[in-house]
């Protein structure tokens, strides 16, 4: 392999591990046969590494820095439940940003960016990336939330608690788009939550929260797992 | 949003044909460095070369130094000093114990199965 690429491919496990087996690996990498299948298994074997790192390599309270951690244990409120909830509001923005440029660009004559005719194309993929960047961002951010509290080994309260709040706010969720609000026709996307009862264009909104929950939740207890497998093995 | 939209996706199943030789590998990373680590020590490159001959499965270097990691972490394999670059491995006296542990269950096991197999 070549080696500016076995050393880029090393800089993706985290740096403890990197400083304990980093040499050795990159001269396999090198001397090793390349291909799709060895990049793979190198980039796998990278993020689980940075998710579930070996605890030997680390300090007791995990990797990351120290101020970090002392603050995840002062206000563990803030990192899993403020932090989440801003994360989303962001994500929630760009994604109404993503769809208010594409009514602008795409549908300039259209009431509104969700009933304007078929679409093809680029404009297709732009929209589709918009939808589903706005249904994943409840679910990434739970998975940042996991990935918080695996490293920094927080009580389960902590990211249980993020992980329904994002879950709430995925399944209340809801965006309205008008032109007449605003002069001009300059198009007005407006975003709220329905506090009461959770239905969502006659969706079951509890189905709905329990699935964000599910799916956001599935990395922090795969890891819940290992911990307690490795503990009783 | 955009709940106008269907959503296209294309689903490409290739179904592989797997020879019973090629089902047969056995593939269970920490066990088969310790399984290599037993006739001596050997560094990565040896080592996957001899889990090949072993198993029939070769392991991706990421694999292996997942192995490697989690196996000196819990003291069953311990390193030697580094020839230049490369680090050779060898196999402690309780990781031989664990080793010796496994192989008994599993030869326990393989048994019990062959046996079924004779009834058919």
């Amino acid at each position: 392999m070549n080696p500016n690429l076995a050393w880029l491919l090393t800089r993706l496990y985290p740096r403890p591990w990197r400083e304990r087996y980093g040499a050795e690996f990159e001269e396999l990498l090198e001397t090793g046969h390349g291909g799709v299948r060895i990049l793979a298994n190198v980039v796998w074997s990278g993020l689980r590494e940075r998710i579930f790192p070996i605890q030997g390599l680390t300090p007791d309270h995990a990797t990351g820095s120290v101020a970090f951690h002392s603050f995840c244990m002062r206000a563990p409120w803030v990192i899993f439940s403020v932090a989440p909830v801003f994360l989303l509001a962001g994500g929630y923005f760009v994604a109404c940003l993503i769809l208010w440029a594409g009514w602008k660009i795409f549908l300039p004559g259209a009431d509104s960016p969700f009933g304007g005719g078929p679409r093809h194309g680029f404009a297709n993929l732009y929209f589709q990336f918009g939808k589903h960047f706005y249904g994943g961002a409840p679910i990434l951010v739970g998975w940042v939330i996991a990935i918080i509290a695996a490293r920094q080994r927080a009580k389960a309260v902590w990211p249980l608690t993020g992980f329904i709040l994002v879950a709430w706010m995925g399944a209340t969720a809801r965006i309205e788009a008008s032109r007449t609000v605003v002069p001009r026709g300059f198009g007005h996307i407006h975003m709220g939550f329905v506090l009461w009862p959770l239905d969502r264009n006659g969706h079951d909104g509890l189905v709905h929260a329990l699935v964000i929950l599910s799916l956001a939740v599935l990395p922090y207890l795969v890891w819940r797992f290992r911990s307690t497998r490795t503990m009783f093995s | 949003m955009c709940d106008n939209y269907v959503m296209r996706s294309t689903q490409h199943v290739v179904e592989e044909k797997t020879s019973p030789e090629e089902m047969g590998h056995y593939s269970d990373p920490p066990l088969l460095v310790l399984a290599s680590l037993a006739n001596g020590p050997k560094h990565g490159h040896l080592m996957i070369e001899d889990i090949e001959r072993l198993s029939g499965t070769r392991l991706g270097p990421g694999t292996l130094y997942g192995a490697i990691g989690r196996l000196e972490q819990q003291g069953w394999i311990e390193p030697l000093p580094a020839e230049k670059r490369r680090q050779p491995y060898r196999i402690t006296a309780e990781g031989l114990r664990v080793l010796r542990a496994k192989l008994t269950t599993l030869e326990r096991f393989a048994k019990s199965g062959l046996k079924r197999l004779e009834v058919l």
